[in-house]
């Protein structure tokens, strides 16, 4: 697990989209921090540290240390609302995480040895179903991603979670089925070409028809 | 080219696109995507030259998804005719598209080959669009 950072906060005495929109024109970002049984707090960030976090791999599943008014608190990004064209963060919700309690993150897949994978050197196409996992895990042993082993994956080869090793204490949440995490598929050309194909006399089909 | 099985009504108001999108608005199937940031119809012929831009530039790899329908029967008057004597016929299919809606996603390719492929998406498309990835992955 990675080291902790640190995000300075401020409490915000009001909720609501009044003041939240004057915490974002003043450059900061409103949050929220709840759990461990204690009264949730309403906090504010500042924005430019948000966003170097999110640029950085695997924002829910690192722990932070958020200070508000002099008092230290372990949290766990849960939840994140984004402007849907400015791209900027508008709130952030944060989890208490207190020593001994199990959390659910979604842990970042990596993917090793693409390079000498048999089925990727023969023109084959990694497929990634997921792109996280989600793992019930302590608090401080959260991993830093789940990597997968691509050396001995052909063309037709699905990676499943049951081929991962997980650290000790790490459990996938989904735990009644052996789901896939990427199969590595053949190269499409042949297929897209033919699709294509018949997509095109579909068309002209329909065009004579609307035509009729 | 997309177009609906069956609808209940033929003919649709033409209405006006307003605000942004509320949902669509995040990546949820692949690495990249193209996301409108302007409002507009875009319709299943644009859509459709759209995939095939994306398809061609791509080859043989990766995965696209298209993320918007055309389900808005647009209805055009025929030429030389007088106004009035009703609405005119459908002819056409369009996908009412509001700013910060994701359109396609693909992936299974590098990040060079999917900007160079959406821009010339983009360029089929009667919307100002931006090349978006997943959070964490920037730069």
């Amino acid at each position: 697990m990675s080291e902790t950072v640190n995000l300075p906060a401020e409490l915000r005495d009001r909720a609501g989209k009044g003041t939240a929109r004057a915490a974002r024109r003043a450059g900061r970002v409103p949050a929220v921090i709840y759990g461990a049984g204690k009264d949730p707090v309403s906090v504010t960030i500042e924005t430019r540290l948000m966003k170097r976090e999110l640029n950085r791999p695997g924002f829910f599943a690192r722990l932070f240390t958020i200070e508000v008014g002099g008092k230290k608190e372990q949290v766990l990004p849960r939840d994140l609302q984004m402007h849907p064209i400015k791209e900027e963060p508008l709130h952030f919700d944060f989890l208490r995480v207190s020593k001994g309690s199990t959390v659910s993150v979604a842990v970042p897949v990596r993917f090793l040895n693409e390079e000498t994978s048999p089925g990727l050197k023969r023109g084959g196409v990694l497929n990634i179903v997921r792109h996280d996992v989600e793992v019930d895990c302590s608090p401080n042993a959260i991993p830093e991603h789940i990597d997968v082993d691509l050396s001995e994956a052909d063309i037709g080869d699905s990676l499943h979670i049951s081929g991962v090793k997980l650290a000790k204490g790490v459990t996938p949440t989904i735990s009644d089925r052996d789901f896939t995490i990427a199969t590595i598929v053949a190269p499409s050309a042949v297929k897209a070409e033919a699709a294509e194909e018949e997509e095109g006399a579909e068309a002209a089909e329909s065009t004579e028809a609307a035509e009729e | 080219m997309l177009s609906p099985k069956r609808t209940k009504y033929r003919k649709q108001h033409k209405g006006r696109i307003k605000g942004m999108a509320k949902g669509g608005t995040e990546l949820n199937f692949g690495a990249y995507g193209l996301k409108a940031t302007t409002p507009g119809r875009v319709s299943a012929r644009q859509i459709e030259a759209a995939r095939r831009a994306i398809t061609r530039h791509m080859r043989r790899v990766g995965k696209l998804w298209i993320r918007i329908f055309p389900d808005v029967p647009v209805s055009q008057k025929p030429q030389e005719v007088r106004m009035g004597s009703g609405k005119g016929s459908p002819e056409w299919w369009a996908a009412r598209v509001k700013p910060g809606r994701i359109m396609f996603e693909l992936d299974g390719v590098s990040r060079e080959m999917a900007e160079q492929a959406f821009i010339l998406a983009a360029a089929k498309l009667p919307v100002q669009t931006r090349f978006v990835t997943r959070i964490g992955e920037e730069g």
